[in-house]
C-alpha cells in the first residue's frame, strides 16, 4: 500500500447534530508549473450551533475549503476533483412559525426529514433521516437559494467585499429582494398572488427582475406608489439588519457608500448582510485580519453574540491561533491542503498531538517566555504540485521516520472526539516497527 | 457634497474654460498669418488693402484684434466666409446640424456597440466569443477611416445598393419642413415615417464608418476593466448573497467597469468630430467637414475659428456630461474635488 484509502471520517458526535460535513474534498488548480493540489482530501464536520476554527498557514487551503461551500472557487483555473460537502438545511419550525419555541430549541428552525426515505435513514441522507444536500452537486437555482440565505459568508477585507458604487441600502437590500421577496410584498401590502399586469410587474420588481423599460413604467404614479411601498418595506428590513450589529444610527448609514465608512463599520455592514436571512451556517474567512486590533475585539464579540442568539454554526477561518483559541469550540488544523488534527479547542491548545500543531502552538508569542526570541517551525511548506504519497509535514517534522516518506497518514480518532493524522498515533499495521516514528516522541 | 452641487460648480467653471479656449484658438489661428488674404484680389492697390485692414481692425496689435473678434462673437457676428461667399452665421447652422446629426448617430453606434461588445467579451474572458470580439474591435481601431468608408461604400452602395449616400432624397426632403435641421428629428416632428426611414437610411453608412473606430476603443476598454472588476471580492460577495449571475454582472461588475470606460467615451467624441471631415467628404454628407477642408486650404480664417471654437466648446460640454456620469457612477469622485 502506498497511499491510505480515505474513508468517511468517523465522528464521535451523532450525525444528526451535524449541520455540514466535508467529505474527502479535493480541489486542484491548473498552473503553468503543474497541477497544484491546494485542497487534497479534507474531512471535517461542523455541528449545529458550534464555532469551528479552521487554522493553518497562508496557502494551506483554508480559503479554498471555505469558498467551496458556496462554489466560489474560480473554475478554471480550479479543478473540482472529488468530494462532497453535505449540508442539512433547516426550515422554519412548524410549531412556532420561526418565532422560537421549545421544540426547536428557541432557534425557530428545524431540520426537515429526508425526502428520499421520509426520515427512515438511507444512504442519501447518511442514515440520519434528515434532508441532506451535496453543496458541490447542486442545480444553479438551488445553489443560489442557499447562498446568502442558509449559508452566508463574511469576507476578509470588508473594504473590498463591498461594492464601492452601491450604497449600503442597495447592497443590503439585495439580500432581501433575493431571498425574502414574499415577505417584502407582504410588508408593502401587495397581494403576492395578483395576476394583473401591474401586479406581475411589481412582483418582478420585488425579485429584481425588472428591465429598462419596465423601470420607466414603474416610475408612473399608480405603479410608483406600490414601488415606493416595496422600497420602504425593504428599507425597514435593512435598518433592522443594521441595528442588529449595533451600528450607530442605522438610518443614516443606509444612505452611505462604503468609502464613507470606517473599516469596523464596513465589517458590521458585511455581518448585517451575512446574517440578514438568519443562516444556518456562517463562513467567516478571516473576518478581522484587515481590521485594527481594537476593532477586531468588538467584531469578534459581535459575531459570537449574534451566533449565540440565532444558534448559527460558524466556520471560523483564521491564521491567528490565539484568536481561534478564544472564540472557537472546536479547532481543525490544516497543513498543505490536508487536515492534520481536529478536536476540542481547549484540548488542541493545551495538549496538541500532531507535531505540526505542536510547532504552531510553540510559535505563539507568549508573555511567560523569555523576551526577544520568537519560535518558528523549521523549513517551509512543501510544493503542492503533484505531491508524492507521503506525509506532507515529513520534511519539517522532528520525528520523521522512514514510513512518513512512503505513506500518507489519514485522520484517525485518538481518544474521545479527537482526530489526528500522524503515524506516531496511528501506526499502520503493515509497516515494520523500525520504520515507524517513536511513539513517545513528544516535542513539548 | 451632493452631485447637484458638483454639477453647478462644473457649470460655473465652463465659461472660464471657454474664454481660455477662445484665446488659444485665436492665437493659434494667427500663426497661419493675417486673415486678410481671403478678402483680397489681384486688382487691389496697396491703399485699398490698407483700407481693408483698417476696416477689419487688422492693423491693430493681436490682443486688441482678439477683443474685437470676441466682441463680434458675443454679438453674433462670426465674420465673412470667403469659401461660402456668405456670412459664417448664415451657412453655419445648417451644416452644423448635419454634422451634429452624424456625430450623435455615430456616438450612439459607438457607445451601444462598444459597451455591449465589451461586456459580452469581458464576461467570456479567453473563450471563443472573446477572441472574435477582439479581432473585430482591433480591426476597427487599426483600419484607416477613409479606407473602411470606401469599402462600405463599394459594398453597400455600389454592389448591394442597400443604403444610399448623401443626406436625403430630394423629393422627401421637400415634402416636410425642417425646423431643426436634424432630418431625423424633423421627420418625427412632421410625423412622417417615410421621411424618418429615409433620414436613418442615409445615416447608416457614415455613422457606421465613424462609429466603428470608436466602438473598438470603447469595447477594448470595457472588456479589460470588466475582466478586472470580475476578479474583485465584491463580485464573489454578490454571488455569496445568492444573486443570479446576470445581476452580478449588471448591477455589480459592469457598473464599476463603466467608470474608466466613460472617460474613454468622452475622449473618443473628439475622435468622432475629427472623423466627420473624412466621412462627410466620402459619403457626400453636406456637413461642416467639406466646408472646413476647403477653408483650411484657402485660409478662410473666420470659418476655421468658428469651427475650432465650436468643436472645442462642444468637447468641453461632452466631457462635462461625462464627468457628471462619472460622479454618479463613482461617488468617491465627488468627495475629492
Amino acid at each position: 500500500m502506498t497511499s491510505a484509502a480515505v474513508e468517511p471520517t468517523p465522528t464521535a458526535a451523532p450525525a444528526a447534530s451535524v449541520i455540514a460535513s466535508v467529505r474527502d474534498l479535493r480541489v486542484h488548480f491548473r498552473t503553468k508549473a503543474g497541477i497544484v493540489h491546494a485542497v487534497d482530501g479534507v474531512n471535517f464536520d461542523i455541528r449545529n450551533g458550534e464555532t469551528l476554527g479552521l487554522v493553518g498557514e497562508t496557502g494551506c487551503g483554508k480559503s479554498v475549503t471555505a469558498r467551496s461551500f458556496l462554489q466560489l472557487v474560480p473554475m478554471p483555473p480550479g479543478i473540482p476533483v472529488s468530494g462532497s460537502i453535505l449540508f442539512r438545511p433547516r426550515n422554519p419550525c412548524p410549531d412556532c412559525l420561526g418565532e422560537g419555541c421549545s421544540a426547536c430549541d428557541r432557534t425557530g428552525r428545524v431540520s426537515s426529514p429526508c425526502p428520499a426515505c421520509s426520515g427512515e435513514g438511507c444512504q442519501h441522507c447518511d442514515q440520519t433521516g434528515l434532508e441532506t444536500i451535496d453543496l458541490l452537486d447542486l442545480p444553479d437555482q438551488q445553489l443560489r437559494d442557499i447562498r446568502g440565505d442558509r449559508i452566508a459568508m463574511i469576507f476578509q477585507d470588508p473594504g473590498k467585499a463591498l461594492n464601492p458604487a452601491l450604497s449600503v441600502r442597495d447592497q443590503l437590500g439585495e439580500v432581501f429582494f433575493t431571498h425574502r421577496s414574499a415577505e417584502l410584498l407582504d410588508a408593502a401590502g401587495i397581494d403576492p398572488d395578483t395576476q394583473s399586469v401591474t401586479g406581475r410587474m411589481i412582483r418582478r420588481k420585488a425579485n429584481m427582475r425588472s428591465r429598462g423599460v419596465e423601470n420607466l413604467a414603474l416610475a408612473i404614479p399608480p405603479l410608483r406608489d406600490r414601488r415606493v411601498a416595496l422600497a420602504s418595506a425593504a428599507d425597514g428590513m435593512v435598518a433592522a439588519a443594521l441595528a442588529e450589529t449595533q451600528i450607530p444610527n442605522p438610518m443614516s448609514v443606509m444612505d452611505r457608500f462604503p468609502h464613507e465608512l470606517s473599516g469596523g463599520m464596513k465589517q458590521r455592514v458585511m455581518i448585517a448582510q451575512a446574517l440578514a436571512c438568519n443562516p444556518d451556517l456562517l463562513i467567516a474567512d478571516e473576518p478581522t485580519t484587515a481590521l485594527d486590533v481594537t476593532v477586531q475585539a468588538r467584531i469578534i464579540e459581535l459575531i459570537s453574540q449574534l451566533q449565540e442568539r440565532y444558534r448559527t454554526a460558524v466556520l471560523y477561518i483564521s491564521h491567528d491561533l490565539s484568536l481561534v483559541k478564544r472564540v472557537c469550540d472546536r479547532t481543525a488544523v490544516m497543513y498543505a491542503g490536508q487536515i492534520v488534527e481536529v478536536g476540542d479547542s481547549d484540548q488542541i491548545f493545551h495538549d496538541p498531538e500532531h507535531p505540526y500543531t505542536q510547532g504552531l502552538i510553540e510559535a505563539i508569542p507568549s508573555t511567560n517566555r523569555e523576551r526577544g526570541r520568537l519560535e518558528a517551525i523549521e523549513g517551509t511548506v512543501p510544493e503542492l504540485i503533484e505531491p508524492e504519497s507521503a506525509c506532507r509535514f515529513a520534511g519539517r517534522c522532528p520525528h520523521t521516520a522512514p514510513v512518513c516518506t512512503t505513506h500518507d497518514p489519514v485522520l484517525e480518532p485518538i481518544g474521545e472526539d479527537r482526530l489526528v493524522a500522524c503515524f506516531i498515533h496511528n501506526p499502520p499495521a503493515t509497516v515494520p516497527t523500525e520504520q515507524l516514528p517513536r511513539p513517545d516522541g513528544r516535542l513539548l | 457634497m451632493q452631485i447637484r452641487d458638483y454639477v453647478l460648480r462644473r457649470l460655473l467653471i465652463l465659461p472660464v474654460l471657454i474664454v481660455g479656449v477662445s484665446i488659444i484658438v485665436f492665437a493659434l489661428t494667427r500663426i497661419g498669418g493675417s486673415p486678410i488674404g481671403i478678402y483680397l484680389s489681384h486688382e487691389m492697390s496697396a491703399e485699398e488693402v490698407a483700407e481693408l485692414e483698417a476696416r477689419f481692425h487688422l492693423d491693430e496689435p493681436i490682443p486688441v484684434q482678439y477683443v474685437y473678434w470676441a466682441g463680434g462673437v458675443l454679438s453674433g457676428d462670426l465674420g465673412w466666409s470667403g469659401v461660402a461667399a456668405a456670412p459664417v452665421t448664415e451657412v453655419f447652422p445648417d451644416k452644423l446640424a448635419a454634422t451634429m446629426e452624424l456625430a450623435v448617430a455615430s456616438a450612439i453606434v459607438a457607445v451601444t456597440l462598444g459597451i455591449g461588445l465589451g461586456t459580452f467579451a469581458g464576461a467570456r474572458r479567453d473563450r471563443f466569443p472573446d477572441h472574435v470580439t477582439r479581432v473585430v474591435s482591433i480591426s476597427g481601431a487599426a483600419m484607416p477611416l477613409f479606407w473602411f468608408a470606401i469599402l462600405l461604400l463599394i459594398v453597400f452602395w455600389v454592389y448591394l445598393g442597400w443604403f444610399p449616400i448623401g443626406r436625403s432624397d430630394a423629393q422627401i426632403f421637400a415634402s416636410i419642413p425642417h425646423p431643426t435641421g436634424l432630418y431625423t428629428v424633423d421627420a418625427l416632428i412632421a410625423g412622417n415615417l417615410t421621411a424618418f426611414r429615409d433620414a436613418v437610411w442615409h445615416l447608416v453608412l457614415p455613422a457606421l464608418t465613424l462609429g466603428y473606430g470608436a466602438t473598438a476603443i470603447i469595447a477594448r476598454m470595457m472588456r479589460s476593466s470588466l475582466v478586472e472588476e470580475l476578479q474583485e471580492d465584491y463580485v464573489d460577495a454578490a454571488r455569496a448573497k445568492g444573486l443570479p449571475e446576470r445581476l452580478v454582472l449588471r448591477r455589480h461588475a459592469r457598473r464599476n467597469a463603466l467608470i474608466p470606460t466613460v472617460t474613454v467615451i468622452g475622449l473618443s467624441f473628439g475622435f468622432l468630430l475629427q472623423g466627420t471631415v473624412v466621412a462627410e467628404i466620402i459619403f457626400r454628407w453636406p456637413g461642416l467637414g467639406r466646408w472646413m477642408a476647403d477653408s483650411v486650404l484657402r485660409g478662410d480664417q473666420a470659418t476655421i475659428m468658428t469651427y475650432v471654437l465650436f468643436t472645442s466648446v462642444l468637447f468641453l460640454v461632452v466631457n462635462l456630461v461625462v464627468d457628471v456620469i462619472y460622479a454618479y457612477l463613482d461617488r468617491r469622485v465627488v468627495l475629492g474635488t
